[in-house]
């Protein structure tokens, strides 16, 4: 017995550290803290309690990262929040887009713009549908907001229109509530002009002007845009009447080629009667 | 004043029950320190050992035995307070306490505590707790020993010997 106990005293050290191993071993062994139950829940109560004592304390280090944390949060946010107002526009354009067809007899053929070529006064914009398609050249294109060009060249998987906006443009067109008649152009920028209007007919600012059925290029009735002013030139017998675009051709990225020709027939026939006319004037 | 001051500090220090107290008192002040402070002193997710050179010192100012018992029970604190697997930093601690009381001198214990000596010993002490304590952190995930131990081993580490200094600075000033 006094050996044994000689033995402890004098290897108590290593004793204690041997029990004090397999003591931490066997804690290790019941595992994480989340095990303990309430033990557990005491210890992080009171860890809590204390944090929050103190948390009126600022720690300069910590509000440095966290500024940078959400430095970075607020530029996704603000890409987020971009995407999400891009889709609710895009989104609501297609919404519109779907309705158009209700309101038109001819087939619309869906397109997406492409690409946009506004030089020399000539604008024109390419879309990403052609012959396959169905697309072919004299078909007009329109979008919920209005008439938007006119297909002037196709290959078979695009199309190239010419806008409303563009030097060349010549369309027949009424002023909805007199059925006055009278033909659109272009005078540059976002400006048209509804030309051969005789002073003495109705025309008022906010009128509405629609495509005309004389028009041999584009379906009757597409609105065209609004009355913006009507002018009185001096010694002129005509309106100046300015019209401003219904589609904004800045944002236009969707549209409708409607699947409708001009009737070659009645084109044959006009011309034929111009020519003759023309003879006539000649002899 | 002084001399009740002086007498009360005599009594401490030769009452090992008071002092046992005191040790403690100290052990429970310092897990607070580290719960509610130390996060000012966090530099990449590092942190000095406070108890870890609160067990040396014991160690070193007790003995090997009294420096294993105290690295057990501020390694229980630490697992407890840290909601790490109970037993890890125990273990550590342990390891880190008997190393520590190699370096034991009767009644040299402040001079030890005081002079450069000390910092290697917490230098020592910190490595075998890191390399025990990396050895169990790291079990239950996907990441190399040396990596971990390399990245966060050695630098708590020698922020814990850093830290140590002041305490080093302290009692070398309080003797002369």
């Amino acid at each position: 017995m006094r050996g044994l106990i000689d033995f402890v005293v004098r290897y108590r050290n290593y004793i204690t550290l041997s029990t004090l191993v397999v003591m931490s071993f066997s804690l290790m062994s019941i595992g994480n803290l989340s095990d303990l139950g309430g033990f557990r829940a005491v210890i992080v109560g009171s860890i809590g309690w204390i944090q929050s004592a103190f948390a009126w304390i600022p720690n300069p280090v910590a509000l440095k990262s966290e500024n940078t944390a959400l430095r970075e949060l607020n530029l996704q946010l603000a890409v987020e929040v971009a995407r999400s107002r891009q889709a609710i526009v895009e989104n609501e354009t297609l919404r519109k887009l779907m309705k158009l067809p209700q309101y038109t007899d001819h087939r619309l053929i869906t397109a997406d713009i492409v690409g946009k070529t506004t030089t020399e006064q000539r604008n024109y914009a390419t879309i990403d549908k052609g012959k396959a398609d169905g697309i072919r050249e004299g078909m007009s294109c329109i979008n919920d907001a209005g008439l938007v060009g006119i297909v002037i060249g196709v290959s078979d998987h695009y199309a190239v229109l010419e806008l409303l906006i563009n030097r060349d443009t010549r369309v027949s067109a009424k002023v909805l509530r007199t059925r006055v008649d009278g033909v659109i152009q272009w005078e540059g920028e976002n400006i048209l002009v509804l030309k051969n209007v005789p002073r003495s007919l109705d025309v008022r600012k906010y009128d509405a002007i629609v495509t005309s059925a004389y028009s041999a290029k584009y379906p009757a009735n597409i609105v065209i845009g609004r009355v913006t002013a009507i002018e009185d030139e001096p010694n002129s017998l005509f309106h100046r009447i300015v019209v401003q675009p219904s589609v904004n051709f800045a944002t236009l990225e969707q549209l409708y080629v409607v699947d409708a020709r001009p009737d070659p027939e009645r084109i044959n026939l006009e011309r034929k009667i111009d020519e003759t006319s023309r003879t006539r004037v000649t002899q | 004043m002084a001399l009740n001051f002086d007498i009360r500090r005599s009594e401490y220090v030769t009452n090992p029950v008071l002092r046992y107290i005191g040790y403690g008192v100290i052990a429970l002040l310092l897990s607070v320190v580290h719960v509610v402070f130390l996060r000012f002193m966090q530099v990449s997710s590092v942190t000095p050992d406070l108890l870890l050179i609160f067990t040396v010192f014991i160690a070193i100012y007790e003995g090997q035995f009294t420096g294993m018992i105290a690295g057990f029970l501020c390694g229980l604190l630490f697992d407890a307070i840290s909601t790490d697997v109970l037993g890890t930093n125990a273990l550590a601690k342990t390891m880190a306490g008997f190393a520590a009381g190699y370096f034991y001198r009767e009644n040299q214990g402040m001079q030890v505590v005081g002079s450069f000596n000390f910092l290697l010993i917490i230098a020592l002490s910190g490595f075998i707790h890191n390399m025990i304590y990396s050895f169990f952190f790291i079990k239950p995930m996907q990441v190399s020993f040396w990596i971990f131990f390399l990245q966060y081993g050695l630098a708590a580490t020698l922020y814990t010997t850093v830290t140590a200094l002041f305490l080093m600075l302290f009692v070398n000033r309080r003797r002369d």
